[in-house]
């Protein structure tokens, strides 16, 4: 399609464009390929959502193209979208701060920096040892962080302003799949049925976090109510792996590497890996407000394109001891390198006196999955953290980017799946994402 | 009235009660006069309100009613134009000696230059025979000394007129001594009109040209005013061997000690005219007649109407 | 006499040192590798850690010591923004302490000028100050990271905060206590309110000032150490948060130490100074 007809008698030659609305020709091609680049956008969501010609032109007719575009985009993050059509354009920051917690879920926000993938898309990234999610959160609503790590569950939460204000947030990637543990204290070697566990205590690392989601669900399945029959308590990992020496709780489920540190100091054992509870669930994420992404779309994407690089780097097996050796310093995780290694190799001492080989002990995925985030808002519907009526697909679609996290895979050559939602199992039981409701119903325990 | 150099009239001074209402006045209609180069010492017990009247005529204090005219001005507020010797010394402990008589000095001339400042504080520091401390801080002195730093810092400032708070109150009586030879020394060289508080009869005796006698407060009064007839040149050594000096003497402490606090019902008290308070010269009164032994009466012989 | 009482104290102070240092040992000494002993394979306890240095119980003073060897001996290295040297740490905290004080101190020692001339304002203003002056410093964090939305100038706000009440009421304190004498020796002396001011009521007031900066700098420098183990990024503060969070005892122990030291450097700096400012009468 050409843009300007040159056998156009109305072409003026003096200064100003054909359309009359821009000073100079130059421009208005500029704001013509922008309105270009939104139709084309708003065009391929229109298509996504109903694949069908007639049923398309069908929904159209009935509403009207203004009202259907403003009813789609209540939901799409069309801004998000641009700036993933339009990201080679000039970076619009180039100086960013990224927060990140020492946890191995941060390993490639941590290596795209140790590696300097950042430079590569031309980005000057400072990132940001942070002491707890609850600051994270903090920091990145005042803006002192320009994106951060966060735990998968936050950007949703946040969003709808459980926990905070609500503020619309962007969750580009996932970071990590499994890389958790329950892990008990030694005194438990015997006590590994949890259906035992009542009045036990356990510590969490935050309230919306796969951990708390997942140890509740675990407990559940065994029949213990985690609001009646146990305590959970939110704590610090270190203070985690120090109240366990002392006694003061009797188990936590958290963020490696402190369930293999806490088997270095001899006071836990790996009770279970949470790999074996959902084998590949979700767990920490990259995430960004909406509002920065609006304002600096190319840096945006950059931000991202250079994670997913590291993503796909570190995901591989014959990586990981460098990477152990990499991020293991007091600049980021911290950690004698050993710990991490285990983690990242996952071949580890359990704690229990065996080697256990769990290649699957961490993953890194960049993708992130509607449907587990149509999951995790399952999850702080059955136990009270949010109320009422969920539209768990439009909250999950404007937050999860997932179709645009394929299109970006799809560039740099990584397979992604074809659907945005899948179905998972967890602890042998089928979570289907288009039945959100049904599967809250089918739990006998909930708040 | 003729132009005195000082007038007060109709002083009085009103304190309120714990509860917020008016008291009892301490004094009340209180007129008298200085003229320019008089020293007036004011003798009276405490609660007379004598303090309330020095703080009066330094502006530091307002009067519940009736006022001050010095040179022609009524006294509304603290002036240059008085020097105060206060009581406790008030130096400043972080200055040195020096630097508290430089603070008085560069507030009366303040475009003085550093070198003409230090060079007429010495001049008065050496005058009360403290030209070897001047570095020294006050903390470092004997409390003569201080007082003299108080007194060259008021004399400093060059005051039209000098007002000393009881300022040898707190020394020993052989410091007292030198330290009152001194003053008297300065003011007879500066011709400086001086208002003093003291409670030292011999004090009064040596410095003064008039003696001006409180009856007891509350509701104090000028008993009189005793005239001191000995002649100006005396000194601490010698004024005892004067005749006068015993009479006079006699007359003070006999007020001090009967007469002050039974004058609200004595008949002086009703012959007492506030605007005209009886001037006595106990001093010029002959040996063997009765003086002070019976109230008021034989005094009012000697009176002589102003 | 007095150099043998001070050189006699020296020799108690050591030898109280010795025997503290002496005590720590024994009582830290690790039991011979019981546990370990009977691990399963050579593998196992390489996992363990065997042999590396670890962090069980409570280190002894050789770790702690070498922990003071390690960072004193390199005190300004720079490894990325999250692990720099102890001198630049320490540098960080002073900086905002210094800065938030800074700040307390110009708006304290005006206003509380103006309380201390002022018996209207005084009664005025005191039902706040009583209100907010228990408040926890560290309770005004969360709400300054909401309102102020930037960590750092919250850190400092906290320092501001809790230098603010000590030095504030201290400076009115002193100089509604200013003795009337020398007030009205200024008046006697026509002294302009703002010679009066600097000349007479400052270095008058000047100890009492002095004791509420001194009790304001002890409050901020322990305030500071505990914000930035909360906001961290830099500072003493988040140093002690980061060895905690690897566990490593010894660490810790150094940066208290060093907490502990500064907190005195400050203290003696302020009490030299009182004493430049203190008069004798």
């Amino acid at each position: 399609m050409s843009l300007i007809n040159p056998f156009d008698p109305n072409v003026k030659l003096h200064a100003g464009c054909s359309c009359g609305q821009h000073s100079s020709e130059a421009e208005h091609l500029e704001a013509e390929s922008a309105a270009l680049n939104r139709r084309m956008v708003e065009n391929t969501v229109m298509r996504a959502l109903f694949p069908q010609d007639v049923e398309r032109r069908r929904f159209l007719s009935a509403v009207g193209v203004s009202t259907a575009l403003a009813a789609i985009s209540e939901f799409i993050p069309f801004g998000a979208l641009e700036a993933f059509a339009q990201d080679k354009g000039p970076l619009e920051k180039k100086d960013l701060k990224i927060g990140f917690l020492p946890i191995t879920c941060a390993t490639p926000i941590i290596f795209a920096g140790a590696a300097d993938f950042y430079g590569k898309e031309g980005l000057n990234v400072t990132l940001q040892k942070t002491a707890g999610w609850a600051i994270v959160r903090d920091k990145v609503l005042a803006k002192e962080f320009d994106a951060s790590h966060m735990l998968s569950p936050m950007p949703l939460a946040i969003s709808m302003g459980a926990g905070s204000n609500a503020t619309p947030m962007v969750m580009p990637l996932m970071e990590n799949t499994n890389g958790n543990a329950i892990t008990l204290h030694v005194k438990h070697k015997n006590n590994r049925d949890p259906k035992n566990w009542k009045g036990m205590k356990f510590a969490i690392p935050f309230d919306y976090s796969m951990h708390n989601f997942l140890l509740r669900y675990y407990l559940a399945a065994n029949g213990l109510d985690p609001d009646r029959d146990v305590q959970l308590r939110v704590m610090s990992p270190p203070d985690m792996v120090a109240n366990l020496r002392s006694g003061n709780i009797d188990g936590f489920i958290v963020a490696e590497p402190f369930n293999q540190r806490a088997v270095y100091e001899n006071v836990g054992f790996i009770h279970a890996l949470t790999s074996e509870i959902w084998n590949n669930h979700p767990c920490c994420a990259f995430a960004a407000s909406e509002d920065f992404v609006k304002h600096n779309p190319n840096t945006f994407a950059a931000l991202v394109r250079s994670i997913m690089r590291a993503t796909v780097f570190v995901n591989k097996a014959e990586n990981r001891k460098g990477v152990a050796a990499m991020i293991a310093p007091a600049n980021y995780l911290n950690q004698p390198p050993t710990v991490v290694e285990q983690v990242l190799t996952g071949r580890f001492a359990d704690g229990l006196g065996q080697v256990r080989n769990e290649p699957d002990r961490i993953g890194f995925d960049p993708f992130p999955w509607h449907s587990m985030a149509v999951w995790m808002l399952t999850q702080m519907k059955r136990w009270g953290y949010i109320k009422g009526n969920v539209n768990y697909k439009e909250i999950a679609e404007k937050v999860f980017l997932a179709t645009d996290a394929r299109k970006r895979m799809a560039e740099l050559d990584i397979a992604a799946p074809k659907s945005t939602y899948g179905k998972h199992q967890i602890l042998g039981k089928e979570f289907d994402p288009s039945k959100p409701e049904e599967y809250l119903k089918s739990f006998a325990i909930k708040a | 009235m003729t132009a005195h150099f000082l007038s007060v009239e109709g002083l009085s001074k009103i304190y309120p009660t714990a509860d917020g209402k008016p008291g009892t006045p301490v004094f009340e209609d209180i007129h008298f006069a200085i003229e320019r180069g008089e020293f007036i010492c004011i003798i009276g017990h405490s609660g007379c309100g004598k303090t309330t009247i020095l703080n009066v005529l330094a502006g530091l204090e307002e009067a519940s009613a009736g006022g001050a005219i010095m040179d022609d001005r009524e006294i509304d507020g603290p002036s240059l134009d008085r020097g105060v010797v206060f009581q406790g010394h008030a130096l400043m402990p972080w200055m040195t000696v020096l630097g508290n008589v430089a603070f008085a000095t560069k507030s009366r001339w303040p475009d003085w230059s550093k070198a003409q400042i230090e060079e007429h504080c010495t001049t008065y520091l050496e005058m009360v025979g403290l030209g070897h401390a001047i570095h020294k801080k006050p903390a470092e002195l004997s409390g003569g000394m201080k007082q003299r730093v108080g007194i060259a810092r008021a004399f400093a400032i060059e005051p039209k007129m000098l007002l000393l708070d009881e300022p040898f109150g707190a020394l020993d009586a052989l410091t007292r001594g030198t330290i009152q030879d001194e003053l008297l020394k300065i003011v007879r060289a500066t011709q400086q009109t001086v208002f003093m508080i003291t409670h030292d009869v011999d004090e009064a005796i040596l410095l003064a040209d008039k003696v001006i006698l409180m009856s007891n407060g509350p509701l104090a009064k000028i008993a009189e005013i005793v005239e001191i007839t000995m002649p100006r040149d005396r000194t601490r050594a010698e004024m005892h061997h004067d005749p006068q000096f015993y009479r006079i003497r006699n007359h003070l402490v006999d007020f001090l000690v009967n007469r002050s606090k039974s004058y609200a019902g004595s008949d002086a008290a009703q012959l007492h005219d506030a605007k005209h308070p009886p001037v006595v010269r106990p001093g010029l009164v002959p040996d063997g007649t009765p003086s002070g032994d019976n109230g008021g009466r034989p005094v009012l012989k000697q009176v002589v109407n102003q | 006499m007095k150099t043998t009482l001070t050189f006699r104290a020296a020799v108690l102070s050591l030898f109280i040192f010795a025997m503290f240092i002496g005590t720590w040992h024994l009582a830290t000494q690790a039991p011979k590798e019981s546990a370990a002993a009977q691990a399963v394979n050579a593998e196992y306890a390489e996992l363990m850690g065997k042999g590396a240095e670890k962090t069980g119980g409570f280190p002894s003073p050789e770790k702690v010591g070498s922990a003071f060897v390690k960072y004193l001996s390199d005190p300004f290295y720079d490894n990325g923004p999250n692990d720099k040297g102890i001198g630049i740490q320490v540098g960080y905290s002073l900086l905002r302490v210094g800065t938030g004080f800074l700040l307390a101190m110009l708006f304290a020692l005006p206003l509380g000028f103006v309380i201390g001339m002022s018996p209207l304002m005084t009664k005025a203003l005191n039902p706040f100050i009583q209100i907010l002056k228990p408040i926890s410093p560290l309770a005004w964090m969360p709400l300054a990271l909401y309102t102020l939305k930037d960590s750092e100038v919250s850190g400092i706000f906290v320092i501001f905060i809790c230098s603010l009440w000590p030095m504030l009421i201290n400076t009115a304190f002193g100089v509604a206590g200013v003795r009337r004498d020398w007030i009205n020796v200024a008046r006697t002396l026509e002294v302009n309110p703002l010679r009066k001011a600097f000349l007479v009521i400052l270095p008058a007031a000047a100890p009492t000032i002095l004791t509420g900066m001194r009790i304001s700098m002890g409050i901020a420098w322990i305030v500071i150490v505990a914000a930035e183990m909360l906001v961290g990024g830099t500072g003493i503060g988040y140093f002690v948060w980061n060895e905690w969070n690897n566990l490593a005892l010894p660490n810790v122990i150094f940066a208290i130490t060093m907490i502990g030291l500064v907190g005195m450097a400050l203290d003696l700096g302020f009490g030299t100074l009182q004493k430049f400012v203190t008069y004798r009468e």
